[in-house]
């Protein structure tokens, strides 16, 4: 989850978002290395005793400028495009779990086998647990096996949600009337928080989403659980 | 991941240059700046040994950071990524290996394989 005065991004917990933070890390250096000579030309260009009231073109610096960009933005898309597409690949998902958005909470069904239904309320403040963290702890989390890939299906029944874990890279508009997919592996065992990503009415900051990734053993046994309570 | 660690959080807290860039969490950036930075020393001081232009100097100094910290960058990562590949395929393999252990499908088994009713089939996605 996001610490106090957090500016960059959650530790990840999908192959994915490892990704994603690699590609982060690589653009940042681009993006430092431009700042730093930017500075740099500025600092020159204010300090310098030289002037030249006849300077009309010169076409050396124009190619630098020219092709220099232009080999940054490859070297910035090449890794980006590749990301893109490894985001889209088919995973044959082991679990699929449908995500419905509703003002304001989010409901779960796992249908693969027996009907698994419940929803997830926040915990309201004054009902939170000592060490359960505000705004963010929900009634039932939606549990699902570690280094087994998951279909998310994910709806809503009213208004426009969107279902974020920022840990396990993952953010899909809900939508009414429409199904829409999305996937993630859990790489290692935990709880991962996010929140309602898109303006869904007055409680729109007070519906977040909790996943947790057990191992495989538990996930059955808290499926057992689930169906004997049902 | 820190939850109320605040102590994590003492020990992880890189400088972070320009605000943005942490250099000591972020895989390969203090070895490229510190390459950047000596060969920007480097190739300034030699430059003004030889022709004792300050400025000019200043600009090949700066010139010598900037490729040597944008060349072993790319260095690094691309070899850092080619062993996070390496680290995915062993642990596939490790997993494999937990899982095939016995059975026909067992990689390090080197005796004639016995096939019967109780061997395990391979998930499709394998």
């Amino acid at each position: 989850m996001a610490h106090p005065s957090q500016l960059g991004f959650q530790d990840a917990a999908s192959p994915v978002m490892e990704e994603l933070l690699h590609f982060h890390d690589h653009a940042l250096m681009i993006v430092f290395l431009i700042s730093t000579l930017v500075l740099y030309i500025i600092v020159a260009m204010v300090t310098t005793k030289l002037t030249n009231m006849f300077l009309l073109d010169s076409q050396e610096i124009e190619i630098i400028w020219t092709i220099l960009p232009a080999i940054i933005l490859i070297l910035i898309a090449l890794p980006s495009l590749r990301i893109l597409y490894l985001m889209d690949e088919i995973n044959n998902p082991h679990l699929t779990v449908k995500a419905i958005g509703h003002q304001w909470y989010w409901s779960y069904e796992y249908t693969d086998y027996q009907e698994i239904a419940f929803d997830s309320y926040m915990v309201p403040t004054q009902d939170l647990a000592p060490g359960q963290f505000r705004l963010l702890e929900v009634d039932h989390r939606m549990v699902v096996p570690t280094e087994a890939p998951v279909r998310v299906l994910v709806t809503a029944e009213d208004v426009l949600h969107s279902w974020a874990v920022p840990s396990l890279g993952v953010k899909m508009d809900a939508v009414p009337g429409r199904l829409n997919q999305t996937a993630f592996i859990a790489s290692r065992p935990g709880v991962f928080y996010g929140q309602c990503s898109e303006i869904c009415g007055a409680k729109h900051s007070f519906m977040p989403i909790v996943v947790e990734a057990v191992p495989l053993k538990y996930f059955q046994d808290w499926s057992t659980l689930m169906l004997e309570d049902a | 991941m820190s939850m109320s660690g605040e102590s994590e959080d003492a020990d992880k807290k890189g400088f972070k240059l320009f605000g943005i860039l942490d250099v000591q969490n972020v895989p390969c950036a203090r070895e490229s700046l510190l390459f950047g930075a000596g060969s920007a020393l480097a190739a300034g001081l030699l430059h003004f040994l030889t022709t004792s232009r300050v400025r000019r100097s200043y600009d090949v100094g700066f010139a010598g950071f900037f490729v040597t910290t944008l060349g072993s960058w790319f260095y690094c990562r691309i070899n850092n990524a080619k062993l996070r590949v390496q680290e995915r395929v062993i642990q596939q393999g490790l997993r494999n290996k937990v899982v095939y252990q016995g059975t026909s499908l067992d990689p390090t088994q080197t005796g004639p394989t016995q096939m019967g009713p109780t061997q395990p089939q391979p998930p499709k996605d394998f």
